[in-house]
């Protein structure tokens, strides 16, 4: 198990390469930087004054230059500073984390009290009245994109009916409620399915039609042995969608002010921002490896039968 | 024992009774609070602090009332007097200020002319626009008066001067680290937390009114669907960079709008390299195929002036009003000299040819200016009435092009044409040769020795007559077309009262901002 581990934590040393390189190269090849983008935005001034300005930022060297000075940087536990705001960029990308976490948490904990029961609902209603509109709600949740569910839920909330804030003041519980229910409407949407259709594939396996056929009830063989095996699906779904929310629901953040992670990145990327959008991949890589690794030990743990790659 | 509990039981009443009092009290007198919503206040603007001097942080040291400058602009962009009651130039590199009276910085100093001194040095230490604007080479106090000598001869010195970056702060009190520094504003900072919020409170010195605000804050929503729903929901009294599609939602008796017009111009420069459009009946054709009025009446549903000149109409004493030779409008003129030039349709596809050539012309722009892409629109539109094709490239590299002469013919963009109120700004960037601004390769050694004549003349009325020969030349040359100039709105609830736009753009929050 400890090598096991060990080799998927080494597996990121390529991974970070690989995909800190490619956005390097992708930001260079969109064919502006930080200083353009600041100069452009406000007023004219001489090139002498943006060619200096980009030395100071060793935005003049070639691209193979900069990616290697910035890969040096991070060996020596040195992210740079910004170019927006000369801040070190390790504190400024930490300082946004707890908020990004928070919606996270909320988001999840939201999705799992709306989809499992849904889903399994759909499921043990399978055709009928309940499973219809049940479906009908989740085709329509999923047709539509956060940032329209989340235009919805201000006019309804805060425009109509002034129960919350439309904008964050801080991470408070009361600002919290309109992100998380437009991260959870979109994300439940998409589980029901996933629910409904992983605890119908377990109900037409031969150990239910055993089990029912030796007097076990319904009930107990749905939550002691359905449930747990269609975890493993759920538990993937999860893994994934909590990779993506840590990288920040940027649209949703930035609908909402909620100062995350997911915001800095869109600005960082606005403004080329490069140390930052860097950090940003760099979390990204790390968060989606190690939540997978802790999927696949979790699918061990829930069902012995799936062997972890050692034990082979 | 009874009798002692009633004791205890009153006296706590009272107590609270009079506390109670107490609070209301001070709560009707210092309960004034407002929240504006702003898109700027953020890195992405690069306005992620009010320390003036680093980068464009000015802005938001000026706009939300911290810091104030020597000179003032008036809403036709003339200079009226501020921090500084008078100043005196010596006819070549001598400016002599002398600065009001009984100031103090919110920090409780006064402001002399060794304060401001000191201000300047560290500017022009630090900032990347104000040496090369200013073009100071030495300062000295003397009590109220300071008195400074320019490296050459500088007439726009105190128009640049009432830049935002030239907001004077007291250095010693200021934090250059953390970026809150101490002005002479109406309110000081008391939190900043930059991408979110800026809260202040009034200043208990300030020199030139009351604040009428106990606490006001600057929120920051880039986002604009947001911005419309904070404001509708109440979240925020007041909303600065609201999207034009929002605009109806506030068009009704809750609301109010503050307009103005500004010198932000969307214009086009004529690539003079272009083979096509160094035929001066092309250019002169697109002058007048540019339906500027159809422009800003349908696509920007009048938010917006049309263009003549360079400058707005009415604009200090050059504005576009003054000028005799931009082309109005006249889709019949422009076909009539498109053909006298020999472009005509012989196939009858609707665009005109010349010796086998289709007329076609590579318009470029982009997209961070919201009226751009609309601009491109109508002027395809317009412009295949009268024979010309329009080949519309709107990208975000436009100077991956702007390098490269070949790959367009004419250049849309926007430009804050007199930023402190002078004209030599404009000329110098955009009309001289192998000047940053010059996109479009534009040379007439007539207009380079006028811009040389402006950035010499002191005299005000010789400099706006130059002002207005010089638009008149260009124009006569058709090497830019200036299409509108932006009309800033500002919204905010019916009770509150003074949030006020200015043509510069800078005087956001005033000590006479109030709400009931």
């Amino acid at each position: 198990m400890g090598k096991y581990v060990l080799k998927r934590v080494l597996q990121l040393i390529p991974v970070l390469i690989g995909i800190t390189f490619l956005t390097f190269l992708m930001m260079h090849a969109a064919g502006s930087d930080a200083i353009t983008e600041m100069y452009s935005n406000k007023g004219a001034v001489s090139q002498e004054i943006i060619d200096a300005k980009r030395a100071e930022l060793g935005l003049d060297k070639p691209f193979l230059v900069q990616y290697f000075t910035w890969l040096g940087g991070i060996l020596t536990g040195d992210m740079g500073v910004s170019y927006v705001s000369g801040k070190n960029v390790f504190d400024t990308f930490i300082s946004k984390l707890p908020a990004t976490l928070l919606l996270t948490l909320l988001s999840i904990v939201a999705t799992v009290i709306i989809s499992i029961p849904l889903g399994i609902l759909m499921a043990v209603k399978q055709n009928k009245f309940t499973d219809y509109i049940l479906r009908v709600l989740s085709f329509v949740g999923n047709s539509l994109p956060n940032f329209f569910v989340a235009l919805v839920l201000m006019e309804i909330f805060a425009i109509k009916l002034g129960w919350l804030p439309v904008i964050s003041a801080g991470t408070s519980v009361e600002s919290a409620i309109m992100p998380t229910l437009t991260l959870a409407i979109a994300m439940s949407a998409k589980y029901m399915r996933q629910v409904r259709a992983a605890v119908l594939e377990e109900l037409n396996k031969d150990y239910v039609v055993g089990a029912k056929a030796r007097g076990i009830s319904h009930k107990v063989v749905l939550w002691k042995s359905v449930l747990r095996c269609a975890m493993v699906t759920i538990i993937t779904l999860l893994a994934i969608s909590i990779g993506s929310l840590l990288g920040g629901t940027a649209i949703i953040e930035s609908i909402f002010m909620w100062d995350g992670v997911g915001k800095l990145a869109v600005d960082a990327i606005t403004m080329r921002d490069y140390p930052l959008i860097e950090a940003y991949v760099v979390w990204l890589a790390i968060i989606y490896v190690i939540v997978n690794l802790i999927a696949d030990l979790l699918y061990h743990a829930l069902d012995p039968r799936i062997r972890i790659e050692e034990e082979h | 024992m009874k009798k002692k509990i009633t004791l205890v039981v009153a006296i706590m009443m009272i107590a609270v009774m009079v506390v109670g009092c107490g609070c209301q009290n001070s709560s009707t007198n210092a309960n004034k609070e407002m929240t504006i919503g702003d898109t700027t206040f953020n890195a992405e603007n690069w306005e992620e602090t009010v320390n003036p001097h680093n980068t464009y942080n000015g802005w938001a040291c000026i706009r939300y009332g911290v810091g104030e400058t020597l000179v003032h602009y008036t809403d036709d962009m003339k200079l009226e007097p501020w921090l500084a009651d008078k100043w005196e130039n010596d006819g070549a590199n001598k400016w002599t200020i002398t600065l009001h009276n009984g100031i103090k910085f919110s920090s409780g100093r006064d402001m002399d002319a060794n304060a401001v001194k000191e201000c300047f040095e560290h500017l022009l230490a630090t900032h990347d626009r104000a040496p090369s604007d200013t073009k100071i080479a030495s300062m000295e106090a003397n009590g109220n008066v300071l008195t400074i000598t320019t490296s050459e001869p500088n007439p726009a010195l105190m128009n640049y001067l009432g830049d935002p970056y030239a907001c004077i702060i007291d250095m010693a009190a200021s934090n250059m680290e953390t970026g809150v520094v101490a002005g002479t504003g109406p309110y000081v900072v008391q939190e900043m937390v930059t991408d979110d919020h800026l809260t202040l409170a009034p200043n208990k010195t300030y020199w030139n009114g009351t604040p009428k605000l106990s606490k006001l804050t600057i929120k920051t929503i880039s986002d604009g669907d947001t911005l419309s729903a904070a404001l509708q929901s109440g979240d925020i009294d007041a909303a600065y960079g609201m999207a034009y599609e929002s605009y109806p939602n506030f068009e009704n008796s809750k609301y109010q709008f503050s307009s103005i017009q500004t010198s932000r111009a969307f214009f086009a420069s004529m690539n003079m390299t272009s083979p096509v459009i160094q035929d001066k009946a092309v250019r002169e054709a697109v002058a007048y195929g540019i339906n500027k009025e159809g422009f800003v009446k349908t696509l920007l549903s009048g938010h917006g002036v049309a263009g003549n000149g360079a400058f707005p109409d009415g604009f200090s004493d050059f504005g576009g009003d003054k000028v005799t030779t931009a082309k109005k409008y006249d889709a019949n003129k422009a076909k009539q000299t498109l053909e006298a030039a020999g472009w005509v349709d012989s196939d009858g596809d609707g665009i005109r040819e010349k010796n086998g050539q289709k007329l076609v012309i590579r318009w470029l722009t982009y997209p961070s200016r919201q009226e751009l892409p609309l601009l491109a629109e109508s002027v395809q539109a317009s412009l295949k009435d009268i024979g010309i094709e329009v080949e519309v490239n709107n990208t975000a590299n436009r100077r991956q092009f702007l390098k490269d002469m070949g790959s367009w013919d004419i250049y849309a963009s926007a430009l804050v044409t007199a930023p402190s109120g002078d004209p030599q700004y404009f000329f110098t960037t955009s009309c001289v040769p192998g000047n940053d601004y010059n996109f479009g390769a534009y040379d007439n050694p007539e207009v380079t020795k006028m811009v040389e004549d402006l950035s010499k003349e002191f005299d005000s009325s010789k400099r706006a007559k130059l002002a207005v020969d010089l638009q008149n030349k260009i124009l006569e040359d058709d090497a830019y077309v200036f299409c509108s100039f932006l009309q800033m709105n500002m919204i905010s609830k019916s009770n509150v009262k003074n949030y006020t736009a200015h043509a510069c753009d800078y005087y956001e929050v005033t000590a006479d901002l109030d709400i009931e």
